[in-house]
């Protein structure tokens, strides 16, 4: 550790000689020209010096530092139309940049297409997803969504089918940080995780990293997705939505002060039970979701710009007047965005988040409620600074404070002594993204991050399940503490023209960690801290990466090999059930996993076909204590082979047509192996733990996109689809039970959903 | 609740099915299983020895014969049980009381496996109660057993269950960890996918006081019963109270029935 910590310094000592010569610096916002929402990601590069470039941050902004002199720079973003800028250098400049998408604009002509930041950038392990894409891929009931598309990147996997939980890499389902303008997204899912909590019309893309990213990212072991909101359009008022067979949804947005300020307000309901109602066994269920997201920003002057982001939705399930339950999240962000200087940006933010579920019973006066709710109140200082034309350096801070009902049971005379626990998560960081030469780039940083255990609660010690002491903590005391080092690093080496090589090495660690009984994500599913016996899991990766572009990038390959250790991971013994034991942490065992495998994508990015075939081969196994007599076994989301291919095809002008190919071995799972009889029933007996498979699961989904001719302002558009397009009968879920006839016969049961499901949604935007 | 769940989302996709799969399924490890009960009510008691199968035999379990089984309580008693052929042995003099320790011995095929179980206080069982759920679209119902659980903790409760004589293939199991000291108002949580109870019902539940080891045993299969959409809960053995590897289990527990038809 201490060596590691040594060369990250000399690293950053190397960037603060070269801070040492004196420029002039050209800085100022990229943004698409006919909304003017900004643009994150957007590659400025002047093209006397190819070795010179930076990327525009979160919130559009560049800066570049250069010697006085005449320049060409060249903004360059996947899916807009280059733009070449000559500027004169004597002075400070600010620069403000509008691209248009390439599918809007047609009339300007540029020059070669520079598509290949996989080969240029340090990133590793990272996915950004185009919500453009996402809007022409054939989804179940027709309503497109992110995380689907996410699932169909290599390394990334769904945790069953119709789910939105997902697997990173090997990673279990809560060590993904989903994030939502920095909000953290609790439960992603909706309607029993068919639907994700992100409406894709209010959100502008997402970003998927792999275990890989830079230290301003922290708390989950696997991955980052993150998904950023529309600002709304700057200069009209515009209204769009859709209509569909399960669901409606609509977006209303605009400027608050013309091309400076703007909203954006996006609504959506499904009637799921509608339809189930008019099946006579389920009148009186109610399953719907509703949600809504709103934004607007207001720019102070030139320099200061204030934003606040707001998420709520809610989940109803219900069944005539005797159980009803509901769950949701809502998230608030308010963000003020600063140039303190041409170098210096400065991004503060407040986060509110919080997640709450609840559940009743009600029969023959008798009632009981259960309720678990998570709330956060997060602070967020980041500063990048565009220290010179190689380097930028992003360092700040982030605080939040935990308040974590556990799930409890309340009700006619049941006594609950469960009581809200708090806990406190920081972290410092600083990162450096250093263009080393036009061959070598990197991305360098360290992350600290620490948690306490906050009053309010008596914490129970347990060694070996068994209790051996009680620590009271009183309101406002602070209780055990946890300190972690995580140091990260990418570096990409260009080889040729047209290839490069990648190393990257990242330490995650997360202090929160999810109680779940099921793999798809249940609202059930519960937060727990870190305590006296719950340690911060942490993972080491490292990976090794080769990108290679072909026909003038039109082709592009990227596979990436990667080995991830795993300490403090939980599981809990047999027979425990998470949602009545009167303290979970007597039953809690803990243990290591490590997981590795081979990705490989290829897309094809030009041309009237466009797409890509993503096969992940990898393996994912956990070791712990107590468990398969401490022997490694195959983790539940352990797959070997995922293959996803995805095509979307321009037919015409009007008429997208699309694609999905999956395949992936079933899950890890345990089957019975004997069965013996007790009492005259029969018990099954069972061998090693996830030593069978669940059926390989295959589909084909495609659909169709019509966009009718615009009238004036009037733009629509019908998509058509159809899942499961050769009703492959894919395993949910496999049951045993005696023969009718022969009771001595076991016969093994697979329930399977989603035999084709067609589907009609109808979009409009004026 | 999650019974609740996936029929509902079942019927969301309206398209949800069923169909018997043929699996392949690893080697089995044949064990020695042990069942066995002393309860409060007179002898004899019955202790029944056999051997897991594979999944894919078809057979009965096939039975210890030629074993030695020795049952012992903490007041000094102790007895040879008489072997009765297919794997049964019985006791001859043995009483079952509340409170005292049975220590159950076997020696069978060259191997001793052991246990222990303690009969808990009998906590009276009062009736059955039954309610009606009546939703536009059926009617359900509710079996509730009337007890009051004591104001001491570490109540746990087994219930046999028989509909129209026949019994029940599930597990029933209750304790006192939310409502210490309170009537029961819970209901057993019947899988309604595999037992419907319809009005003229004869409805049967016997109602046991267990220790704690059998109480998890027996919570372990409940729990895998309930296993959600892809797996869930994972599987494994319930943890036995015998010793040396043997699966099964010796209870010593109290009984208490009681009869209520529908109405």
């Amino acid at each position: 550790m201490q060596k590691k910590l040594g060369i990250t310094f000399l690293l950053l000592f190397n960037t603060m000689l070269l801070m040492a010569q004196s420029k002039y610096t050209v800085s100022g916002t990229v943004k698409q020209k006919s909304s003017g929402e900004t643009l994150v990601g957007v590659t400025a590069s002047v093209v006397e010096n190819p070795t010179v470039g930076v990327i525009t941050n979160e919130y559009g902004f560049f800066s570049l530092s250069l010697p006085q002199g005449n320049y060409t720079l060249r903004f360059s973003y996947i899916g807009y139309q280059q733009q070449l800028i000559p500027i004169k250098l004597d002075s400070n400049v600010t620069l403000n940049i509008n691209m248009s998408d390439e599918t809007t604009l047609k009339e300007v002509v540029v020059s070669s297409k520079k598509d290949n930041d996989n080969l240029t950038k340090a990133a590793m392990g990272t996915e950004v997803l185009d919500m453009r894409t996402a809007a022409k891929m054939p989804v179940v009931f027709g309503e497109k969504d992110l995380v689907k598309t996410i699932q169909l990147m290599p390394g990334v996997k769904s945790s069953g089918e119709g789910s939105n939980g997902f697997s990173v890499r090997g990673g279990a389902t809560d060590q993904n940080l989903i994030i939502l303008d920095e909000a953290p997204v609790y439960n992603a899912s909706h309607l029993l995780g068919i639907f994700s909590t992100f409406n894709s019309d209010a959100i502008k893309d997402a970003t998927i990293i792999k275990g890989n990213s830079q230290a301003q990212y922290g708390g989950r072991l696997s991955s980052v997705l993150d998904v950023k909101m529309k600002e709304g359009n700057n200069k009209d008022y515009h209204v769009s939505g859709g209509l569909g067979l399960i669901s409606s949804r609509m977006t209303i947005e605009g400027p608050i002060q013309k091309d400076k300020s703007s909203f954006i307000i996006s609504g959506r309901r499904t009637y799921a039970d509608l339809l189930a109602n008019m099946s006579s066994d389920f009148r009186d269920v109610k399953l719907y979701f509703y949600d809504l997201n709103a934004k607007a920003n207001v720019a102070i002057n030139s320099k200061n710009k204030i934003f606040f982001s707001g998420y709520f939705g809610k989940d109803v399930l219900s069944v005539s007047k005797t159980f009803g339950s509901n769950w949701g999240n809502a998230t608030g962000t308010l963000r003020w965005n600063s140039v303190v200087s041409s170098k210096l940006f400065s991004n503060t933010s407040f986060i509110y988040s919080n997640y709450d579920f609840n559940v009743g019973f009600n029969t023959d006066g008798n009632s009981i409620n259960i309720n678990s709710n998570i709330k956060d109140l997060n602070l967020k200082q980041d500063f990048t600074l565009f220290l010179n034309s190689q380097n930028t350096v992003r360092f700040g801070l982030n605080t939040i404070h935990h308040t974590i009902t556990p799930t409890t049971t309340e009700g006619t005379g049941i006594v609950s002594n469960k009581k809200v626990r708090k806990g406190l998560e920081n972290a410092v960081y600083v990162n450096n993204s250093w263009k080393a030469s036009d061959k070598i780039s990197m991305d360098y940083g360290l992350r600290f991050s620490f948690f306490y255990v906050l009053g309010g609660n008596t914490y129970n010690i347990y060694t070996n399940n068994q209790l051996t002491q009680s620590v009271k903590l009183d309101e406002g005391s602070i209780g055990k503490a946890y300190y972690n080092l995580e140091p990260r690093l990418s570096t990409n080496f260009r080889v040729s023209e047209n290839a490069s090589i990648k190393l990257g090495y990242a330490r995650n660690t997360q202090n929160l960690h999810l109680m779940s009984n099921s793999t798809g994500g249940s609202p059930t599913d519960q937060w727990i801290g870190n305590s006296y016996n719950i340690k911060p899991e942490i993972a080491d990766q490292v990976s090794i990466g080769y990108s290679r572009n072909f026909n003038d990038n039109a082709y592009e390959l990227n596979s990436e090999v990667y080995y991830k250790f795993m300490q403090h991971q939980i599981d809990y013994r047999d027979g425990t059930d998470i949602n009545t034991v009167p303290d979970i942490e007597s039953e809690l065992l803990f243990g290591n996993g490590r997981a590795y495998g081979i990705e490989t994508i290829i897309k094809k990015k030009k041309g009237k076909l466009t797409g890509w075939i993503g096969y992940t081969l990898s393996k994912t196994e956990r070791q712990i204590g107590g468990i398969n007599n401490g022997q490694w076994y195959n983790a539940k989301q352990d797959r070997t082979h995922d293959l996803s291919v995805v095509g979307i095809y321009s037919l015409t002008s009007r008429w997208t047509l699309s694609g999905i190919f999956v395949y992936t071995t079933g899950n890890a799972v345990t089957f019975p192996t004997g069965r013996y009889v007790m009492n005259d029933m029969v018990i099954y007996q069972y061998g090693s733990r996830n030593a069978d498979r669940m059926p390989a699961t295959h589909r084909l989904d495609i659909s169709a996109t019509y966009e009718r001719p615009a009238k004036k302002r009037y733009q629509s558009s019908w998509s058509f689809g159809l899942y499961n397009v050769y009703g492959r009968r894919n395993p949910y879920s496999i049951t045993f039970r005696e023969n009718a006839v022969n009771p001595q016969k076991i016969d093994a049961v697979q329930t399977s959903l989603f035999q084709w499901i067609p589907s009609v949604t109808y979009n409009f935007k004026f | 609740m999650r019974n609740t769940v996936s029929i509902v989302l079942i019927a969301l996709t309206l398209t949800g099915c069923e169909k018997v799969v043929n699996l392949k399924y690893k080697d089995n490890q044949s064990r020695i299983i042990i069942d066995g009960n002393i309860t409060n009510e007179t002898g004899p008691y019955f202790i029944k020895i056999t051997k897991s199968v594979n999944l894919s035999n078809t057979e009965s379990n096939p039975t210890v014969d030629n074993a030695v089984v020795k049952i012992s309580d903490d007041a000094g008693n102790s007895e040879t049980l008489a072997p009765e052929g297919s794997g049964i042995y019985r006791t001859n003099t043995l009483i079952g009381v509340v409170g005292r320790t049975y220590t159950l011995t076997v020696l069978a095929e060259n191997q001793t496996y052991t246990a222990q179980s303690t009969m808990p206080q009998q906590v009276p069982f009062d009736s059955i109660k039954i309610e009606k759920v009546v939703t536009s679209s059926e009617t359900e119902y509710n079996l509730v057993p009337v007890y009051n659980d004591p104001t001491q903790k570490g109540n746990n409760y087994r219930f046999a269950l028989l509909v129209n004589n026949k019994p029940v293939n599930q597990h029933f199991i209750q304790n006192d960890q939310l409502r210490n000291g309170e009537a029961n108002s819970f209901r057993l949580e019947i899988n309604g996918d595999d037992l419907k109870i319809k009005s003229a019902d004869s409805i049967e539940i016997t109602m046991q006081c267990i220790d704690q080891k059998v109480a998890a045993f027996y919570s372990t299969l409940v729990l895998m019963a309930d296993s959600g959409p892809g797996g869930g809960t994972t599987p494994s053995n319930p943890q036995s109270n015998i010793s040396n590897g043997a699966m099964g289990l010796f209870s010593a527990h109290t009984v208490q029935k009681n009869i209520k038809v529908v109405q």
